[in-house]
């Protein structure tokens, strides 16, 4: 009995040593949030607040309000982002899925070298591209850039949704005189609903994240994204004032968290099936 | 069916489906990538921007000036070992996870799912909340280092101090990407057949050897993707490095990623971080294809 | 075949800049009205917004006819995104910027000399002392709202409990490591140790130019007169010398950025520090009440040096977009060097030093006790040649700083290495 009883804890003690890695921190940022700046500026820190404060959060919607045009920002950005990757998804996936034409060959070698291409490359070069074409520091412009860098991984993850259905739908279909916008817009496209949110959700994600784009193609403040902007504006040259960033951490991180939580169904499922399959 | 007709209007169709693909990624991936390996080739600095004039032609002096500082050597060092260090150890820890939330227990759902937390936080905000963690003066991994060995390490700074800023920059790393390792090889995980595994119990085998000549067979397809998102997502790393440490103490962090935006966009001497990325490129493309080759060979035997 | 593709980017996005465009700015130029941009990195900084602001509205009053039109971005990013929007075609008029910047606005084409935008007799009415600072090859490409060498600031109250003399603070390096003796010893009301003397050595062009301001102090340079590396000389490793001493006597908080240094002080954390006059600011963000405790002293001298420091400056770069923007851009730039535009701020805000002679009698200034202590040393500044590469040479100043302290390197071949780099860097 005792034997058996040896793994049961050394996996309980391995599981609580990695989830307390993995959680510690958040809760970290949550109780410095709730501290003020003295208190966090405490050694040895402690553990909890001890006077919680809401200042840090004031501070953050009263003095410090341009935090929340960043915010609205990159929301814009991702679900901008999301959209437009969805459909250009859908698109490609489709084709790619569907037909093996020697061009769906090179295509299919275009998307997998473009998702090895480091971001700066990019960027050094499509700076002046962009600045000629007129859509430096503009949404518009930010959002293709970030939407092309989406492409390669959300067509390859939404063509294995697209592979799963059985052909027989389609050429019935076919046979009953449907035209192939309306096979592929009212009858396929339903069936890879789960496909197309994981997608979605997954670009909005990883636009979310962006740092790169909207540092090197956005140069007005009203337009800048959150990333950039913390990086930017709270990390300037006076001083740090750590319980504000652990309040705009708080804050930033949320939406990704419900999102995270509301659709992980579909992100898991979506995710495995995008990296066994792509 | 009318196969000929068919045919052709396949793939004018896929054709069509894909354009709006294929125009973005070749504007914004394809033709700026081409540029700047050529750029790489050139002197292009802030008078080429304001002027608009095209960079001339030098002679290789942006590779043999990044060789002869030796910052290319070096940020190569400090990329790969970030890459393998980071790799090995989100593997291991990932995998341990993943076998212990495969068995049901009481609340493992739940724990699947909250453990992704760290995944879905910015990765600015990842940087942001590890350096308060690692913060010299009031950090609490000095007070807890300080902890741990009774006040012999009591000035523990791992991101001021050269030898260790990779280190703590890793640990940041590991923390944000182990929770999607573990969901990938938990995933691996499902398609290992039960069946063989209670048969090979039954004929003796132990856990060790059921883990290495079933588990990991069967997960191989998983883990080789994984693995390779990872490698790639490491290689690239740049906004972690940036919040962090900027590149720094004395350079021990450079990674090619900031090397090239240093150059780029600090010194605004666009040539020469084209050049890096090139190099940097070329580099990610050579481990990227040598990891797939050895994975193949391996299949085989 | 770069045309080709530039070509294939321009049509793939052609569709879309037609909604772009409406973003785009809208300058109708009718006859009267004038529109300058002023890029300035301040209206992002907590203390500064409200000034800047009042600046705007106080010279729109006075002068209808002209809007001024900001451009922002942090500190880190706005000579970037100057660069960038002229390469879009969109000239700036004015940039706030740092002495430290010219160089590189110079050489990019951007700045031009103040004499071509700004009245002979205003541009008089500045120390030709420290216009020298200013000039490239003869001719000034900026012009200075103050200025400030790196002064030594230190915590009288732990002067005191250290036994030490608040009104005598040190004059010399020797003098200042006797000091850290004590200084060090001591401990924060919350057990936190306390660190003798700060000087910034991160990674930021800003620590490079408070370096050379250290090897100044040694009577040492860093630059030839004609701009190229010249450091084999008795203050440069004398300075870099002290700084391992530093290090390893565990005076000098590692590492650490000038905002770094100030939270420390402004904490009670850190004893002296060397710091712009304007610094003041960032401490008195983080504890209001510092101005209980801080003082202000001369820089060190060290070695065979007599203390010389390296002057540091925020002015006004200014960029000739034709003569009506210039016009107004003349304008704005006197508006706001002036004792009405300066006083309030230079007082309160930022303390520092004017350069203009008429504004030598500001009451905020000549009374301030954050500016007393070190109110000599303005005068007693090196003028360091200005380079297109002063960032990169900065950087790796501090790359050098850090090697002979956190990276535990021995002082000459540290030097040895950073010589290396530093050549190929500033070949081109």
């Amino acid at each position: 009995m005792n034997k058996k009883k040896w793994p049961k804890v050394l996996r309980a003690v391995i599981m609580i040593g990695i989830l307390l890695f993995l959680l510690f921190p958040i809760y970290w940022m949550l109780i410095t949030a709730f501290k003020t700046n003295m208190e966090a500026y405490l050694y040895p820190p402690s553990l909890y607040p001890q006077h919680a404060v809401l200042d840090g959060f004031i501070n953050l919607f009263t003095e410090n309000n341009e935090f929340f045009v960043y915010y609205i920002n990159n929301f814009y950005v991702s679900f901008a982002s999301a959209l437009i990757t969805c459909v250009i998804a859908i698109f490609a996936g489709y084709s790619i899925a569907r037909f093996h034409t020697k061009w769906n060959k090179v295509f299919m070698a275009i998307l997998l070298s473009s998702q090895m291409f480091p971001i700066v490359s990019r960027m050094i070069s499509l700076y002046s591209l962009m600045s000629k074409a007129g859509i430096i520091n503009t949404r518009y412009g930010l959002i293709l850039a970030i939407v092309a860098a989406q492409i390669p991984f959300c067509c390859l993850l939404l063509s294995s949704f697209f592979m799963n259905i059985p052909r027989e739908i389609e050429e019935a279909a076919y046979v009953d005189g449907a035209s192939r916008n309306t096979i592929l817009f009212k009858l396929i496209t339903p069936l890879v609903t789960p496909g197309i949110l994981a997608v979605g959700i997954y670009a909005f994600l990883m636009t979310w994240d962006d740092y790169l784009h909207a540092a090197t193609l956005i140069q007005s403040d009203e337009l800048r994204t959150l990333s950039v902007g913390i990086t930017l504006r709270y990390l300037g040259e006076l001083s740090y004032d750590w319980s504000l960033i652990n309040c705009i951490s708080v804050i930033g991180t949320i939406p990704m968290v419900l999102v995270f939580f509301f659709f992980q169904k579909y992100m898991v499922k979506g995710l495995v099936a995008g990296a066994v399959k792509g | 069916m009318k196969k000929g007709s068919q045919k052709l209007s396949d793939n004018a169709y896929s054709f069509v489906l894909t354009i709006p693909a294929v125009v973005l990624t070749v504007s914004f991936i394809v033709v700026p990538i081409i540029q700047s390996i050529i750029m790489s080739f050139e002197k292009y600095g802030v008078k080429n921007i304001i002027s608009g004039k095209k960079g001339t032609w030098n002679n290789f002096r942006n590779y043999t000036k990044l060789f002869e500082t030796g910052q290319i050597p070096e940020a190569a060092w400090h990329t790969i070992v970030f890459v393998i260090f980071v790799i090995i150890f989100q593997f291991i820890l990932g995998m341990a996870l993943a076998l212990i939330l495969n068995r049901d227990f009481k609340g493992s759902r739940f724990v699947r799912s909250i453990m992704m937390t760290p995944w879905v936080v910015p990765t600015v905000i990842s940087g942001l909340i590890w350096m308060w963690l690692f913060q010299p003066q009031y950090g609490f991994v000095k007070y807890l280092i300080s902890f741990v060995t009774n006040g012999r390490v009591n000035d523990l700074a791992i991101l001021n101090n050269p030898s260790t800023a990779l280190g703590g920059i890793a640990v940041a790393a590991l923390w944000k990407q182990i929770p999607l390792m573990t969901l990938l090889l938990l995933a691996g995980l499902q398609n290992v057949p039960s069946d063989i595994l209670e048969a090979a119990t039954i004929d003796g085998a132990g856990p060790v050897k059921r883990f290495f000549s079933i588990t990991i067979p069967f997960m191989a397809p998983v883990i080789k993707i994984a693995v390779s998102m990872e490698i790639i997502e490491n290689f690239k790393q740049f906004p972690l490095f940036w919040t962090m440490t900027g590149g720094g103490p004395n350079g021990s962090t450079t990674n090619f990623a900031i090397l090239s935006y240093r150059e780029a966009f600090v010194s605004m001497n666009l040539g020469s971080g084209a050049a890096v990325t090139t190099i940097w490129m070329i580099l990610m493309i050579i481990v990227v294809g040598s990891y797939q080759k050895a994975f193949i060979v391996q299949d085989m035997s | 075949m770069k045309k080709l593709l530039t070509a294939v980017l321009i049509a793939a996005i052609g569709i879309g800049s037609i909604f772009a465009n409406g973003q785009n700015e809208k300058t109708s130029q009718t006859d009267s009205k004038v529109t300058i941009k002023v890029a300035n990195y301040a209206l992002l900084e907590n203390g500064y917004e409200e000034y800047w602001k009042g600046i705007k509205t106080g010279f729109e009053t006075e002068n209808p006819n002209i809007t001024i039109e900001w451009v922002t971005a942090p500190y880190g990013e706005i000579s970037n995104q100057v660069i960038n929007m002229a390469g879009g075609g969109d000239k700036v008029d004015c940039i706030f910027a740092e002495l430290g910047w010219i160089p590189g606005f110079e050489d990019a084409g951007l700045a031009a000399p103040v004499e071509d935008i700004l009245p002979q007799e205003f541009i008089d009415d500045f120390y030709p002392d420290v216009m020298k600072s200013f000039e490239i090859d003869g001719v000034a490409y900026g012009i200075p709202l103050y200025v400030s060498p790196y002064v030594l600031y230190y915590n009288r109250t732990l002067f005191e409990q250290a036994g030490l003399d608040p009104n005598t603070p040190p004059t010399t390096y020797e003098e200042m490591l006797e000091d850290a003796k004590s200084l060090s010893k001591l401990k924060d009301s919350n057990g936190n140790p306390v660190y003798a003397f700060g000087q910034t050595t991160a990674s930021v062009p800003v620590s490079g130019s408070s370096i050379q301001g250290m090897i100044f102090n040694f009577g040492g340079h860093t630059l030839a007169a004609d701009g190229s590396l010249d450091c084999d000389n008795q203050g440069f490793y004398d300075a870099f010398r002290m700084l391992k001493e530093l290090d390893e006597k565990g005076y000098n908080p590692q590492n650490a950025k000038l905002k770094d240094l100030r939270n420390l002080f402004a904490l009670g954390q850190l004893a002296m520090y060397y710091d712009q006059s304007w610094g003041f600011n960032g401490i008195q963000s983080i504890n209001p009440d510092a101005k209980s405790f801080i003082a202000s002293a001369a820089p060190l001298k060290g070695g065979n040096g007599n203390g010389q420091s390296k002057l540091e400056s925020h002015c006004f770069v200014l960029v000739d977009n034709g003569e009506a923007r210039a016009d107004a851009t003349s304008k704005f730039v006197q508006y706001v060097i002036s004792e009405k535009g300066l006083s309030d701020y230079l007082a309160n805000l930022t303390p520092a030093y004017p350069a203009r002679k008429s504004m030598a009698d500001i009451s905020g200034v000549v009374n301030n006790p954050v500016l007393k202590g070190a109110s000599g040393s303005v005068s007693n500044v090196t003028a360091s040649p200005a380079i297109a590469q002063l960032n990169d040479l900065n950087l790796e100043l501090c790359s050098l700083a850090q090697a002979v302290t956190v990276g535990n390197e021995d002082v000459d071949a540290a030097i040895a290495d950073f010589k290396k780099v530093t050549n190929a860097k500033l070949s081109d």
